[in-house]
């Protein structure tokens, strides 16, 4: 239930009718806003202008470029390493099998020379 | 509610005059309520997306110019600044008080003697015209308190106004 407003209250009521702000308080108000921008394109998302987004990107291409131009050199020069490697393998097994046969070659003739000189030495006693 | 500048200027000219008058009448002092209503507008502005209706706008207004308003003269007294303390001297205005005269009126006067809380909910009943169950939603007062607080001061405010009307006519 709301009591009506005697004379006193009413005196109030008018003394306290709101009182006009400031001049230019409005302009005060409006010139404390965040500045608007100009509308922005996608790539402005992170607060970059264009040119500096197509810097951005082919500096990122270089080096992925430069990175993967450097991987297939080093690729390329394994390559190479491994042919010579394989190489001098061939080399060493070539060598080796040359000198296993004359090794094996010079063994045989000796033993033959052995058995000979056996046999004469043999055959000297029994005819003594 | 729309952000742009000239629906947000609208608001700020049609409501202007209720912010600015909470926080001189709470606060007392012309440039401290319009650095309060100020911000208030400025918190507006970041609060408009959530706002649905003018009357939704109002009622925000009102609710926050009473709060910053509070909060600021609570720093104040935190400062020792012997304004905020002048409702505890009841009658007599203290010299920082007298400072405002030249710009408020006579119950705009005799309502700082009130304290804050209660000065709050006089200045919605009268100044805003708004009945004591509406006031209570808008602080989050229980209804009988906020019809204590009226009653009080209007009690209050009756009886200085007639001492001051009497040393008046005596002076």
């Amino acid at each position: 239930m709301v009591e009506p407003m005697d004379e006193f209250e009413k005196e109030l009521r008018e003394q306290l009718l709101a009182r006009s702000a400031p001049e230019g308080f409005a302009d005060r108000v409006m010139a404390q806003m965040p500045e608007r921008r100009p509308s922005r394109g996608w790539w402005m998302g992170f607060g970059l202008p264009m040119w500096r987004w197509a810097v951005a990107v082919l500096l990122v291409a270089g080096m992925v470029l430069g990175g993967l131009e450097r991987d297939r050199q080093q690729r390329m020069a394994g390559e190479r390493a491994k042919q010579q490697v394989l190489l001098a393998l061939r080399i060493t097994g070539s060598t080796l099998r040359e000198v296993d046969s004359k090794v094996n070659a010079g063994g045989e003739q000796q033993m033959l020379s052995q058995k000979g000189a056996g046999r004469a030495i043999l055959e000297k006693g029994e005819q003594e | 509610m729309d952000q742009s500048p000239e629906t947000f200027r609208d608001l700020v000219e049609c409501h202007q005059a209720r912010v600015f008058s909470i926080a001189f009448r709470i606060l007392g002092e012309s440039g401290a309520a319009e650095e309060v209503a100020q911000d208030v507008f400025l918190e507006l502005h970041r609060a408009l997306p959530r706002l649905e209706s003018e009357e939704h706008v109002t009622a925000w207004l009102r609710r926050v110019a009473c709060h910053r308003a509070t909060d600021a003269l609570r720093r104040r007294a935190a400062r020792g600044d012997a304004a905020a303390e002048e409702y505890q001297d009841g009658m007599a205005l203290r010299p920082v008080v007298r400072e405002f005269i030249p710009v408020m009126n006579r119950v705009e006067q005799l309502l700082l003697t009130l304290p804050p809380a209660q000065r709050t909910v006089m200045l919605l009943r009268y100044q805003e015209d708004l009945e004591p169950e509406d006031i209570a939603l808008e602080l989050k007062m229980p209804l009988a308190t906020v019809r204590s607080y009226l009653q009080r001061g209007v009690k209050m405010l009756r009886a200085k106004a007639e001492r001051t009307l009497k040393e008046y006519s005596r002076g």
